[in-house]
């Protein structure tokens, strides 16, 4: 199921990809898919942000979510202004969208962790 | 799985496999026969010692420079994480953090302390900090080793 899912998400993005390129040949770059794009370039910050992160902090396991979720917030709200999404008065509407993402990212993370470690010990048993 | 033994003079140690065609089984236990002869070559004080993969609880990086422990002693290694990391990936050694690869086979338990790290504890009680980031590595290798 988690295979299907990431493929989907994969095949989504190509196509998403694929289609604006052709569009942006036949009409430029309208408003939609400027955002889109937008949303691509704040998702590869994000992801090279995290990936140094996981290379070079070792934190305790909330302490590092703790930290992600100030700098990702932080990078969206930079993002943000400077792609026009927020307003001044709106900027804290960064924290609450991340806030959601990393509340289930924590979550999906934590049961991840949790069944990898029964399923490492359990083969540690096997073998004993 | 028949297992014949035979003593022959002058010979080094030699082991034959013979199978009727090359399966999952057959790759795990020519790679545990293997694990038992490669060595890697480290230095302490004393000079140049030989030591059996089997023999290695982890190795870590301090400060660009390798370390070796095995049980109750510690050699200093050349070579980078990398290199160590790619020959010895298929027999047991599992990088577990930016600077530390551990030997499954010395592995007791894996320890997940509440909302901080994870623990590797080492079968000399020897306790190790394992980067969440590298949790499926190890996870793979005992998916590999098809214990």
């Amino acid at each position: 199921m988690k295979k299907i899912l990431r493929d989907t998400c994969i095949l989504s993005a190509l196509t998403i990809l694929s289609v604006f390129a052709v569009s942006i040949l036949w009409m430029g770059v309208t408003d939609e898919i400027r955002l889109v794009l937008e949303l691509f370039g704040l998702s590869f910050i994000i992801s090279v942000v995290n990936y140094l992160l996981d290379e070079f902090v070792s934190l305790p396991i909330i302490g590092s979510y703790i930290l992600r979720y100030f700098a990702v917030t932080g990078i969206v709200m930079l993002f943000g202004f400077i792609a026009g999404w927020f307003y001044r008065s709106n900027f804290w509407m960064a924290f609450i969208y991340v806030g959601i993402v990393f509340v289930l990212a924590y979550l999906l993370d934590a049961v991840k962790i949790k069944r990898d470690v029964d399923f490492i010990n359990r083969k540690i048993k096997e073998r004993a | 799985m028949k297992i014949e033994k035979r003593q022959v003079d002058g010979k080094p140690l030699t082991v034959i496999v013979e199978y009727p065609e090359w399966n999952r089984s057959v790759d795990d236990l020519v790679k545990k026969i293997g694990r038992m002869d490669m060595s890697f070559v480290a230095k302490n004080d004393d000079g140049s010692i030989k030591i059996s993969i089997l023999d290695i609880y982890y190795i870590e990086n301090v400060e660009r420079k390798l370390f070796v422990y095995t049980k109750g002693d510690c050699f200093r290694l050349d070579g980078s994480m990398n290199d160590i990391e790619s020959r010895a990936f298929d027999l047991g050694l599992v990088r577990i953090s930016r600077t530390c690869i551990m030997n499954i086979e010395h592995l007791k338990e894996i320890r997940q302390i509440r909302n901080s790290h994870l623990e590797a504890v080492m079968d000399n009680d020897e306790k190790l900090i394992v980067s969440r980031k590298y949790l499926g590595d190890i996870k793979k290798a005992f998916k590999r080793e098809g214990v």
